[in-house]
């Protein structure tokens, strides 16, 4: 499986640091992962464990400090060809958490969206990306008549739209969520999901979706990986990874989710994660594949611990 | 456990905004009956009105806002009688409720807490106010609330300030001030959604534990589905200013009949099947400025019935402590099925 499949976006021990000298933080330390074309991989921890931060290193917004990132075989962080820049900032866009925040106030629908096309097709007539424009606007499921409004005319959901048809309309083949739907409300969060579905089926595009709901990845991704404190500590198929988690940060975590199913909630049992169960003062851990396709970030003597027998 | 001792009821709640001359109905008609002990869950969509309804219990109500109808009394006050939150006009008359009978936790702990002071002293101003304690008892009174709230090194954390602590840590603090307050009702607005789920846990767990310990009735305002089935004992769900359905916890969850309750609980990304579209709801929810007619949820339904767009149903009974506000409950109304996703949680859960 895995030699057919190919790679899009390939992380290679990642390191990224915020600040220098004394005031170094390590926000992302060795994270290794694959995202195959096609499929939506999911990136799932709490707020500050580093999530934002590897998607961020990915579109070039933030500078790595260690590692390799590479998309389609070539490298993309530290020092790139021009050439390559264009195309990276034409292939990878990102969907931001906030549809009140990440929109331009002043500025007016058609240019939100159509911003990128002078970037990337500095070609195109005035008339040729108004065309554009509406035929993104249409893709989202917004009027093509929303152009000539501001954005503080829409809801939430269609702001999100109008977000999503700004990253689209430059024909990205990977796109880097980062939490889309938490600030929706619940029955719009329903329509921005089928639709980023409906786009991914349509058009192949891969999703780099990072979220804090183990629940909700479980239906969007295809794959997992859990981060905590800037390390990733677990990764495997979404259905495996919830049905069989292992590494006990991921069991709290899941645990920690409330389900809506009042009955489940009255027998759950909350686990507690505490970082200093892990003794690696003899043994550093190691990114062990403990069932197929599902790795772990452990000890030896932690793996043989937790692995049912 | 029972709860059968009346301590809030609302009847026909109206309550009206004026913005710019024009005038917002954001409460329409709401009857309500809170009881001593319970967790209630206020569930809905944002500008659904349930921070508006629960507002209008202490007088927090914009001023550009005001009940234009209907009653709301309170029957926990220690003289015994029943006080008429409707009538109530001064901020004077208002702070015999406020902190002391019903007190408020709000989303973000950052915002309710005041930078400039110590936690301490923001919790020793609630114990020496509504407890009447001073110097070193109130101190005292202080430091147990900090532990009981979960604060370890509680004289330490006593002496910092709100920046020196967590966004968990923060709505702890903010659990002690309102606790400390000894209110009878405890109204808490989206009291987790700033917060990571890890935390959010602890603080529903802390939650429970507060009621107990206290005798609290806690109103849990929120949209997460989630945390209404991990805390609360009844569910009122409400669409368009209007308490649409409500019923214990599993009559909403496990046998809900609003066709609204339906719409929100299949489209919950929970219960989804990889590879099929989730269920989502069409449109928007209406423009409360304009008059609504009929069932404000039927323009939504692909179901509704002809009358829904006529007439508003009325309260109709499910079981003793479950009703709903739906014509689809009129022994006339034919029978529609409840969509595929209510029927399997109903029957395996998720």
């Amino acid at each position: 499986m895995e030699n057919e499949r190919e790679v899009l976006v390939e992380v290679n021990h990642l390191n990224v640091t915020y600040g220098s000298g004394k005031k170094a933080y390590p926000a992302v330390q060795d994270a290794t992962f694959k995202i195959y074309k096609g499929e939506t991989f999911g990136l799932v921890g709490e707020s500050g464990s580093g999530k934002t931060t590897i998607g961020r290193a990915i579109l070039r917004i933030l500078p790595t400090s260690g590692g390799d990132i590479l998309y389609k075989g070539q490298k993309i962080n530290g020092k790139i060809s021009r050439t390559l820049d264009k195309q990276i900032i034409k292939e990878i866009q990102m969907i931001f958490q906030d549809p009140q925040s990440s929109l331009n106030e002043r500025a007016k629908v058609s240019y939100i969206v159509g911003e990128g096309l002078q970037n990337v097709r500095p070609d195109l007539s005035a008339a040729e990306r108004a065309e554009k424009v509406r035929q993104a606007l249409l893709d989202v499921g917004l009027l093509p008549e929303f152009a000539s409004c501001f954005p503080h005319e829409f809801s939430g959901g269609q702001r999100q739209r109008i977000g999503i048809a700004r990253a689209l309309i430059v024909e990205p083949e990977f796109i880097v969520a980062d939490e889309p739907i938490s600030a929706l409300d619940m029955s719009i969060r329903a329509q921005v999901l089928n639709l980023l579905r409906r786009l991914q089926k349509e058009r192949g595009i891969t999703y780099l979706f990072i979220a804090h709901d183990l629940s909700v990845m479980r239906y969007i991704s295809d794959r997992i990986a859990v981060i905590h404190k800037g390390r990733i500590v677990e990764l495997a198929e979404a259905e495996e990874l919830v049905a069989h988690a292992i590494h006990p940060y991921t069991r709290s975590l899941l645990s920690a989710i409330p389900m809506p199913d009042p009955r489940r909630e009255r027998e759950k049992k909350l686990l507690v994660y505490d970082p200093s169960m892990h003794d690696y003062s003899r043994e550093a851990p190691q990114w062990r594949e403990l069932r197929p396709e599902h790795f772990v970030l452990c000890s030896a003597a932690e793996a043989e611990q937790w692995l049912p027998r | 456990m029972e709860h059968d001792q009346l301590i809030l009821s609302a009847k026909d709640v109206n309550i009206r905004f004026n913005l710019r001359g024009k005038v917002l109905h954001a409460i329409r008609g709401i009857d309500l009956d809170l009881y001593q002990g319970e967790v209630l869950a206020i569930v809905g969509e944002s500008g659904s009105g349930k921070s508006v309804f629960t507002k209008s219990f202490m007088g927090l109500l914009d001023a550009n806002g005001s009940i234009t109808g209907g009653t709301i009394d309170y029957y926990g006050m220690a003289d015994g009688k029943p006080l008429r939150l409707s009538d109530l006009k001064t901020e004077k008359d208002w702070l015999r409720v406020r902190g002391r009978e019903i007190a408020m936790i709000m989303q973000d702990p950052m915002t309710s807490l005041n930078p400039l002071k110590t936690i301490g002293d923001q919790i020793m101003e609630a114990v020496t106010l509504h407890q009447g304690l001073k110097g070193a008892a109130a101190k005292e009174k202080t430091l147990e609330y900090l532990r009981d709230v979960g604060i370890s090194d509680p004289e330490k954390r006593f002496k910092q300030y709100p920046h020196e602590f967590s966004g968990g840590m923060r709505q702890r603090v903010v659990i002690a001030i309102a606790v400390a307050c000894s209110p009878k009702i405890l109204i808490c607005d989206e009291p987790t959604t700033a917060l990571d789920v890890t935390i959010q846990a602890q603080i529903l767990q802390l939650l429970k534990e507060m009621r107990v310990k206290y005798d609290l009735t806690i109103v849990m305002i929120t949209h997460d589905l989630g945390v209404v089935a991990n805390i609360a004992d009844r569910v009122a769900v409400m669409y368009a200013g209007d308490i649409v359905e409500i019923g214990t916890a599993d009559d909403i969850y496990y046998d809900p009949r609003h066709p609204y309750t339906w719409a929100l609980l299949s489209s919950m990304p929970q219960m989804g099947v990889k590879g099929e579209d989730l269920f989502n709801i069409v449109g928007t929810p209406p423009n409360l400025f304009a008059e609504i007619r009929g069932d404000a949820f039927a323009p939504r339904n692909p179901q509704a019935l002809k009358i829904d767009f006529v007439k508003r149903p009325p309260y109709f009974e499910v079981s003793p402590t479950h009703k709903a506000k739906t014509w689809l409950l009129d022994p006339r109304a034919p029978h529609i099925e409840p969509p595929a996703a209510v029927k399997k949680l109903q029957k395996e859960g998720l």
